[in-house]
């Protein structure tokens, strides 16, 4: 008789095998073209340059793999984590997805709708993207350096977030507002920390803060 | 025809962007009826799909505007399939300027060396690729932890629903605290870092459109059972902000639209 796989496990077996595959067709592009060219990187300045670059990315690589994981279902970070962009695009999109169906990320309900939130939006990205580069590239390229557009491009992640914030000061604005406060005290002692290194810090200061209030609010509703 | 985009470039380009978007109905499609066997209804999925590709559509035209910046020294085809897996325009120009200042170029300058592109290519590909490895080893043990805490009893589950929560508030809290008071440090091609941006009045007033305009509809919404619209109020409060954003910069003086804390360095 066939045995019953748990849809969770379902997932993790597929995501681990098309993560394998992302892997093979992520490599094959530089092979098949030195491979095509006989064009092969010198190693000893290759080395070099990778040894400089391989700490910013593989640090980040480690930090984002495991924040992220645990806050979008398993079938969204496998996605995300080969269509890229996560905090600025996957990650936003889930969660106003997750937010309007007024479900959480923990829950099955949760699993089912970040996927489908993370997979539509990898789907718009990368249509818009292959349809740029290949149609419009003029019209793009004009759109988002003319004096007039431009603004709206700088100003994507206000206005992205600002709405995104909107939302939850509905429901913790008191967690919202302590950790905007925090991150700006952060900010002001280093404007050019990384957005990565920063998200760690709020992301801390959010837990420990809402963690403060639920145990000041269970605290009161026991002694009344 | 020039290596960086001929038909072999394309083909390429053709298979991993192909496998990207098969990759997503796969997971679209199981994700879907997950969703019809758990009694979701059609229309929550339905508007989940539209909302969330509506609101990446000005993300992904400013993605695509980043691909035209590295186009110039390597093409456009190698950062269109660079940007449209795992990468990002910060991590993409670090690791070609790397490269190639060591084998003695810059991305100010076309490669019309092979074996130069190769390295620039490889370089990319290495540097982003750890992820890939760890995610399938963590993710399943990181999800088991998360919900052996959920499911341990209600109180404890309370608590995880906080966090969780908390957790989207954090990252939320970086990209506003970086609107308020922060600056863009952004990798030239010729490899300086240099401040490319800086918060002011033009950020905290787009980001303070954007919160109203959402609380203002969304209340709307609200008070009138307008089911149906209160599924746009997050795309239409987003491109509120952007649109308020070229307006106050065609309306207002430009030393208001322009000013900025007098602690951050200048724009370079």
């Amino acid at each position: 008789m066939k045995k019953d796989v748990p849809y969770f496990d379902k997932v993790h077996r597929w995501g681990r095998i098309w993560t394998l595959l992302a892997l093979v067709a992520l490599f094959s592009v530089p092979l098949v073209f030195s491979l095509a060219h006989d064009a092969w990187p010198e190693p000893g300045p290759f080395l070099k340059g990778l040894v400089a670059i391989l700490p910013l990315y593989w640090v980040s690589g480690i930090i984002e793999t495991f924040t992220y994981t645990p806050m979008i279902g398993a079938g969204g970070t496998y996605l995300s984590f080969v269509t890229g962009n996560i905090a600025n695009l996957k990650l936003p999109c889930a969660i106003a997805a997750l937010e309007k169906a007024d479900v959480k990320g923990t829950s099955d309900e949760g699993e089912v709708i970040s996927t489908i939130a993370i997979a539509s939006s990898a789907i718009t990205t990368t249509v818009i993207i292959a349809a740029g580069v290949l149609l419009f590239s003029i019209p793009v390229q004009w759109l988002t350096k003319s004096p007039v557009f431009a603004p709206a491009f700088q100003q994507i992640f206000p206005a992205m977030f600002g709405a995104l914030m909107a939302s939850y000061l509905r429901k913790h604005w008191k967690t919202a507002a302590a950790t905007v406060l925090i991150g700006c005290i952060v900010v002001f002692f280093s404007p050019s920390i990384g957005i990565g290194i920063l998200i760690v810090v709020t992301i801390v200061a959010a837990v420990l803060t809402s963690f403060l209030f639920y145990k000041i609010s269970t605290k009161k509703s026991a002694a009344k | 025809m020039d290596f960086k985009s001929n038909w072999l470039m394309y083909l390429l380009a053709a298979g991993v962007i192909g496998f990207v978007v098969v990759e997503s109905l796969f997971f679209l499609v199981k994700a879907w009826k997950r969703g019809k066997e758990l009694g979701i209804s059609k229309q929550t999925l339905v508007n989940t799909v539209t909302n969330s590709a509506i609101y990446s559509v000005a993300p992904a035209i400013s993605i695509l505007a980043t691909v035209f910046v590295l186009a110039n020294a390597l093409g456009n085809v190698l950062p269109w399939i660079r940007l449209s897996v795992i990468g990002n325009l910060q991590y993409e120009t670090v690791a070609a300027t790397s490269i190639l200042s060591e084998l003695g170029g810059s991305l100010t300058e076309e490669v019309t060396d092979p074996a130069k592109f190769a390295a620039v290519a490889w370089g990319m590909t290495i540097g982003c690729c750890l992820p890939l490895i760890l995610v399938p080893i963590f993710c399943k043990k990181i999800h088991k932890k998360v919900g052996d805490v959920v499911n341990k009893s209600s109180s404890a589950s309370a608590l995880a629903d906080v966090v969780a929560a908390a957790a989207f508030i954090g990252i939320i809290a970086a990209f506003v605290s970086k609107s308020i008071n922060g600056i863009e440090v952004t990798k030239t091609l010729t490899g300086e870092n240099v401040v490319s941006s800086r918060a002011g009045f033009l950020s905290i007033a787009t980001l303070i459109v954007s919160i109203v305009v959402y609380l203002l509809l969304d209340t709307l919404a609200t008070k009138k059972h307008l089911v149906k619209f209160s599924n746009f109020v997050m795309p239409i409060a987003m491109f509120t902000g952007m649109g308020a954003a070229v307006l106050m910069t065609q309306l207002l003086p430009q030393s208001l639209v322009l000013w900025s804390w007098p602690w951050l360095p200048p724009v370079q």
